[in-house]
């Protein structure tokens, strides 16, 4: 491989990788957030927790 | 929606960075054209230092606070120093083949600390993944953040005397062999794609902080939720109830 | 009496207790032992059977069969008092967290000593090595070597010993803490089989001592953290 391959290889995975990365987290903080409202409506609707016990 | 746009400008600018360091600067005298990875290689080998060093501030400001968020900051640091010290060992390792000829050798200090410094981070990271209780989870992170924070100027030292009183070298210092044709263009790029993704790493650090604390959140619903479905289970009438209690 | 003394008292107390247990439980620190010496034998195998290369070899060989033995014997000091629940015990105690500390590393220095002790001699046999004049460097070297172990490994086995996989936990955040200490005690120890022609030795030494006591204060800090688990 010559010099110009190590190079795309170099910048390649780098930039490549963090962009992934990047995607990645927006990707699971949307289904986080999802999550989190899906739950909160739940609580709102469940009844309350038995103090009781 | 601040951070969306730190999110583009960073991407912005590391692609200027990119196609300055890639296009407009002229080519080593010494190393030619792998020359240029070194300016992804460095940015991400300083980012990578940098947010571990943040993990082990944090871990140290859990531990006299035991503010989970402070956690939270720990955790996503060490995450984004992990990526990034692996984007600095591939960029070395790009450079080192066609500079050096090899992937890897065992004299340059630096190579070999960022590797200890990759290991470091994964066992972090491991640690975490294998403790459930939030609290548990965070003293252990903080204790091993900090012991392995206070290793990293004595791997410094250690390979820096390993290579020094190491006789007969064969592999050129990679600062040493650099001879750039255009002294002011090449601070120019290194100084560039250092900015560049710096504000990469903002933006990755502030989403990954907030996923920690979202996932943080949910595990203590998770574990409310249990607590209250056991107690629902329990005050159930049932055979069950008559035994002695244990 | 003065809290000096008091927290000495209770760390000479705890490394008595656990150097004790260890004598006691000999199939344990035994097994250890021949554990590390089987390592040198199979090292041996992988890359003999040219006796020079194992020369060579040696002193890198020595340190990578009590960085292995050590992992096993700092685990287990912790182990026992795990299954017996006496760490939550010793957790409840109003005794100074230091002290606890103390105890177990210089117990666990004692072992890693014994350890060091028994593997010169296999060394020496297994891969040709004259110690001779050496054996007060060497000696110094060992010692240095295991503080340092068993300043970080004490800490690290009462962090990882009620952890799920802890079997590998406590090498994986070992190895790459320990590397310092490897690199350093290989060097000083070829430095002085060889005579230290360069005078390297002190530096590799006086690295060592850095390396242990910043270990011995930093576990010493955080063992109440430890604990606390």
């Amino acid at each position: 491989m010559s010099d110009v391959g190590f190079v795309i290889a170099g910048y390649g995975v780098i930039l490549g990788g963090a962009a992934i990365y990047a995607a990645t987290l927006v990707r699971r903080l949307r289904a986080a957030r999802e999550a989190s409202l899906r739950i909160r409506e739940q609580a709102e609707q469940a009844p309350p927790v038995d103090r009781t016990a | 929606m601040k951070t969306r746009i730190l999110g583009i400008v960073g991407l912005l600018a590391v692609i200027g960075a990119s196609v300055f360091g890639l296009f407009v600067v002229p080519a080593d005298l010494n190393q030619g054209d792998a020359q240029r990875i070194m300016y992804p290689h460095v940015a991400s080998a300083w980012l990578g230092e940098l947010s571990f060093g943040l993990t082990a501030l944090a871990g140290i400001g859990y531990l006299w606070r035991r503010d989970l968020r402070l956690d939270a900051v720990a955790h996503a640091a060490a995450e984004v120093g992990v990526l990034f010290t692996a984007f600095a060992i591939w960029g070395g390792m790009m450079w080192g083949r066609p500079v050096w000829g090899v992937f890897w050798q065992w004299e340059d200090p630096r190579l070999a600390t960022t590797a200890l410094l990759l290991a470091l981070g994964i066992g972090y990271l491991l640690l975490r993944r294998l403790t459930d209780d939030p609290a548990r989870r965070a003293t252990r992170a903080a204790v091993v953040g900090v012991i392995a924070a206070l290793d990293i100027p004595i791997i410094h030292f250690s390979v820096i005397w390993w290579r020094g009183l190491h006789q007969g070298a064969t592999f050129g210092d990679p600062a040493k062999i650099l001879h750039p044709s255009a002294p002011g263009l090449f601070v120019i790029a290194l100084m560039g794609m250092l900015s560049a993704f710096t504000i990469v790493w903002c933006y990755l650090m502030i989403r990954r902080y907030q996923l920690a604390r979202l996932d943080w959140q949910m595990e203590e619903h998770g574990r409310l939720g249990r607590i209250s479905a056991a107690r629902r289970a329990a005050s159930v009438p049932s055979p069950a109830a008559e035994e002695p209690a244990r | 009496m003065s809290r000096f003394s008091q927290g000495a008292t209770i760390a000479l107390t705890i490394a008595r207790k656990d150097a004790l247990s260890e004598l006691r439980g000999r199939q344990a620190s035994g097994s250890t032992l021949f554990f590390a010496a089987l390592v040198l034998l199979l090292f041996g195998f992988a890359l003999g059977p040219d006796t020079r290369r194992l020369t060579d070899a040696a002193p890198g060989l020595l340190w990578l069969a009590i960085v292995f033995g050590g992992l096993l014997t700092v685990a287990r000091l912790h182990q026992l008092e795990a299954d017996d629940g006496a760490l939550e015990q010793l957790a409840l105690y109003p005794v100074d967290r230091r002290a606890i500390y103390l105890g177990k590393a210089l117990a666990g220095t004692i072992a890693m000593l014994v350890l060091g002790a028994i593997l010169l001699p296999v060394v020496a046999i297994l891969y040709a090595i004259p110690i001779g004049a050496a054996w007060l460097p060497l000696v110094i070297t060992v010692a240095l070597g295991a503080i340092g172990f068993a300043a970080v490994g004490t800490a690290y086995a009462g962090l990882t010993v009620r952890m799920r996989a802890r079997e590998v936990m406590l090498p994986l955040l070992m190895l790459p803490i320990v590397a310092p200490l490897l690199l350093s005690a290989v060097k000083a120890t070829a430095a002085a089989l060889g005579g230290d022609p360069f005078g390297e030795m002190g530096a590799w030494l006086q690295l060592l001592a850095a390396f242990d006591i910043v270990m011995l204060v930093a576990g010493a800090a955080t063992y109440g953290f430890v604990l606390e688990d």
